[in-house]
């Protein structure tokens, strides 16, 4: 049963590396970004024409002279104190600016992880029982197809067919154009999740209906199963009995993990659905070396994944009697 | 069954899914007082807010701010007129400038406008780390309520270029971290609503002073210029910028609306000969080829800037020759006649380039004429213009390498190396003075092929500290061909200007943008306030 013991320093052991996975993050993308051949100055710049002196106030203003470990040692006492520090472009705290773009794309995010999780289970598991039928086929030319395309072009594809030729859609933005944000309706701010979402759900469901046919296709033919059969059961109930939760581990551990995935094609989407998230920021403070804005965003998407493989961890418990019954040996 | 069921509970949620959401997406604003304006990527959205002391509106890009206004404007006609300043004058050394404001102006928040809020605006926009560059200011007092003194570090005629595109904010309610949220302006309209990453809805200002304009609301998208054709052609947005791939395009219900800009783009050619020095250890200094100037002036007369236009522009293009020919201080006499192929290969000729081994390639003393262009691939419009060139410059015997490079590298190679530039700005300062006058090697972008020649910096020199604006505009022009010198083609060649890109819009039928002035195509709602919608049914 559930000890508070063990459960204490389940936690306890997490949180420790947790704490040296986000130093060791943090020292890590300093020094990348340190070593990033972009010169902040000229990339504000974009090639205006400025004075010598006035590129001088900006070369201060972008710490391009500071010795990386002085930067690296003032970063790390302001994190201690809570404070991630300003962000250079937009001339806003760097929490703000993460909380604020970060909330229109968790709904983004949240809702295609789910879909592409449940749809995908589901394609795998009908693919794998009826192996080599139509449906099987069907499955798994999808998945191929949507393997090798890249999320952008899905999306550019989804755009063209739905919002420009169809014209069921939005062609992008978070919002209706001209209304305000607040002024919004539920049904108008939905309808503009939807392309992106698909995209994401789409782009995110083959690797995870493939996997789940293999696996139950390696469960079908165990034997196990063989003795099941030979007992009489056969159909949805010998899947449902003996398949499922076979299945449903690997199947939960890789959806979890692909929340790195999920943050790296969010921001092709955005950026293809001019939707308004921490992707297309990322992208900005990346390119335009605002330091203290890309290392938020890192570790924030540390935190995120991070998140993931826990909540994955809690979840075998729940599922797998196995580990129910053992110790967490994580 | 089971395989029945699944089935059935997919289309299910598919059907109810599409058919959900089938009646939602046409439903938008009709109202035709409602104007809503892709920005060209050149107006990017501030990301710092509408805060002209981050920018917005002056510093690169030089545009219409919308919520503020500025001490001058430019009328139709494209002359620098009071806005906010009733009229101004230069001491004689042309070190302080007296400018006079109105006193019947009030902020959008009901407070008053006076001379302390410019003195506040430039004092604060001074000391703003940003692209907007105002070293050059010593201080600005406010004389009285309706007098501002600008003194200035060194005399400078083109001052009037900053006072003409500097957003005045309120002295009183100004505050460095919430401004740009929540900004407050003399201007036609105020900021109603942001969502950031998408769209500025902006309102009409009732304390503005000038004729109230059409339009009540104006929304302002900043969409990826990939885009900007599927938006278009979705018939939602009023006003969509043409990229270079969609200038054969057209679209249903709009008017295509070309705009001339004095985007000038072009090439710089190394000026000086390469003795082996290394700037910074790094850049490599000079190239034996382009420092020849026989080399110079037969690109500039051989190339044909003529088809350029027609081929890489569709024609939405007119030819440049010195970089600001559309300008009140162009020098018409500094340019060349161009298209000439065997005007050119006389040049060479003359020069002792000849082909001696017969690769269609001249040499001279052993040296081949051949150089890398350096080019940023990311614009097709500059990579096609690479191509093109250097297909030209083959026609006369010179080799162009072409090398698609990101901005850092192209940096790094520009003192050795051509590179495809463009320059649109309309202050002399920018397109002239940093561009031409002799500096030291800095590693820096501006004047990027160390050109230099004494007597066309005197000329500079002295427009720069004229207090007389025309004299300052003779000037300038004056220092594209001096003794046969100067940064025109016909002087020193130090450039191949090519091209001078139009901006294109797409203009919902029916949209009137009334008389713009020539060459500031980039900044469509320069004069918003005469805009008007002929149709209400759009």
């Amino acid at each position: 049963m559930l000890n508070k013991n063990q459960l204490l320093k389940f936690f306890g052991y997490k949180l420790i590396r947790f704490l040296i996975l986000m130093i060791a993050v943090s020292i890590f993308s300093f020094v990348l970004l340190d070593l990033s051949p972009i010169d902040p100055v000229n990339a504000y710049l974009k090639q205006a024409a400025v004075s010598e002196a006035q590129r001088q106030i900006l070369q201060e203003y972008f710490g391009t002279n500071v010795p990386l470990t002085t930067k690296i040692f003032h970063w790390l006492i302001d994190l201690f104190q809570g404070n991630l520090g300003t962000s250079l472009i937009y001339r806003a705290p760097v929490v703000d600016i993460i909380l604020e773009k970060a909330s229109a794309s968790i709904v983004l995010m949240a809702i295609s992880w789910l879909l592409s999780g449940i749809i995908g289970f589901l394609l795998g598991v009908v693919a794998g029982k009826n192996k080599g039928s139509w449906i099987d086929k069907a499955v798994k030319v999808y998945c191929y197809a949507i393997q090798s395309a890249p999320s952008f072009w899905v999306g550019m594809l989804i755009l063209m067919v739905f919002a420009v030729y169809l014209g069921w859609f939005p062609i992008g933005f978070g919002v209706p154009i001209g209304v305000r944000s607040t002024d919004v309706t539920f049904a108008e701010w939905a309808t503009r999740l939807v392309l992106p979402t698909l995209t994401l759900s789409l782009v995110g469901l083959a690797p995870i209906a493939m996997y789940t046919r293999n696996e139950l296709i390696q469960v079908l033919s165990s034997d196990f199963v063989l003795f099941a059969k030979s007992r009489g059961e056969k159909g949805w109930n010998l899947v449902k009995n003996h398949g499922i939760r076979n299945i449903l581990l690997p199947a939960i551990t890789l959806q979890f993990l692909s929340f790195s995935e999920l943050f790296g094609g969010a921001v092709l989407v955005e950026q293809v659905f001019s939707y308004p998230g921490i992707g297309q920021t990322a992208v900005a403070a990346g390119l335009q070396n605002d330091v203290p804005l890309f290392l938020g965003i890192v570790l924030f998407s540390a935190i995120f994944v991070f998140v993931g493989n826990l909540l994955a961890d809690l979840s075998y418990y729940l599922i797998d009697p196995r580990i129910k019954e053992k110790e967490f040996n994580d | 069954m089971d395989k029945k069921i699944i089935i059935g509970a997919i289309v299910v949620v598919l059907v109810v899914i599409i058919g959900a959401f089938a009646f939602m997406g046409g439903s938008h604003d009709s109202d035709p007082t409602h104007l809503t304006v892709a920005a060209h990527s050149n107006i990017k959205e501030p990301e710092a807010g509408f805060n002209p002391l981050t920018g917005w509106g002056c510093g690169h890009q030089n545009y219409n701010p919308l919520v503020q206004s500025c001490l001058f404007k430019t009328d139709k006609n494209g002359s620098i007129v009071p806005d906010l300043a009733t009229g101004y004058s230069v001491s004689g050394d042309g070190k302080t400038w007296t400018v006079n404001v109105r006193d019947d102006v009030k902020f959008s928040d009901n407070s008053t406008f006076d001379a302390e809020d410019v003195a506040f605006t430039f004092n604060t926009a001074k000391q703003t780390e940003s692209e907007l560059d105002l070293t050059n200011i010593a201080n600005v007092t406010a004389v009285n309520n309706t007098c501002v003194k600008f003194n200035l570090v060194e005399a400078r005629s083109t001052f009037i270029y900053d006072l003409r595109y500097l957003g005045i904010v309120p002295s009183d309610s100004y505050d460095n971290s919430t401004y740009g949220e929540n900004p407050i302006g003399t201007g036609p309209y105020v900021l109603d609503h942001w969502d950031k990453g998408q769209q500025a809805i902006f309102k009409i200002n009732d304390n503005y002073y000038g004729d109230k304009p059409y339009f009540t609301q104006i929304t302002l998208l900043f969409p990826e210029e990939a885009t900007w054709l599927e938006l278009a052609k979705s018939g939602e947005i009023d006003v969509v910028p043409v990229a270079t791939s969609a200038l054969n395009q057209t679209v249903d219900g709009y008017q295509f609306i070309e705009k001339s800009a004095g985007r000038a783009q072009g090439v710089s050619l190394p000026y000086l000969n390469d003795t082996g020095i290394m700037y910074n250890g790094t850049m490599k200094v000079g190239n034996n080829v382009t420092a020849d100037k026989s080399i110079r002036e037969a690109l500039n007369v051989g190339i044909n800037r003529q088809t350029m236009c027609d081929e890489i522009f569709a024609g939405h293009a007119s030819p440049e020759f010195t970089g600001v020919d559309t300008r009140t201080y162009a020098n018409p006499d500094a340019k060349v006649a161009d298209g000439d192929v065997s005007k050119a290969k006389q040049i060479l000729k003359d020069g002792g380039w000849t082909d001696t081994d017969g690769d269609g390639i001249v040499e001279k003393n052993g040296l081949k004429a051949s150089f890398d262009l350096y080019y940023p691939p990311d614009y097709l419009d500059r990579q096609s213009m690479s191509t093109v060139f250097a297909e030209q410059a083959k026609e006369l015997g010179i080799e162009v390498k072409l090398v698609g490079a990101d901005w850092d590298t192209i940096y790094k190679n520009l003192y050795s190396s051509a590179a495809l530039m463009q320059q649109t700005s309309p202050d002399p300062y920018k397109s002239i003075y940093q561009q031409y006058h002799s500096k030291e090697m800095d590693g820096f972008y501006m004047n990027p092929n160390l050109y230099n020649n004494s007597a066309s910096d005197r000329l500079m020199d002295e427009a720069m500290h004229t207090s007389d604006l025309n004299q300052a505009d003779s000037l300038w022009s004056q220092s594209a061909l001096v003794n046969g010198g100067g940064w025109g083609p016909a002087g020193d060649a130090p450039w191949v200007w090519i091209a001078n890109y139009d901006y294109n819009y797409f203009i919902k039928d029916g949209i009137d943008i009334g008389k713009q002035p020539d060459g500031l195509g980039n900044d469509v709602l320069i004069n918003i306030c005469d805009w008007s919608r002929t149709n209400s049914t759009a």
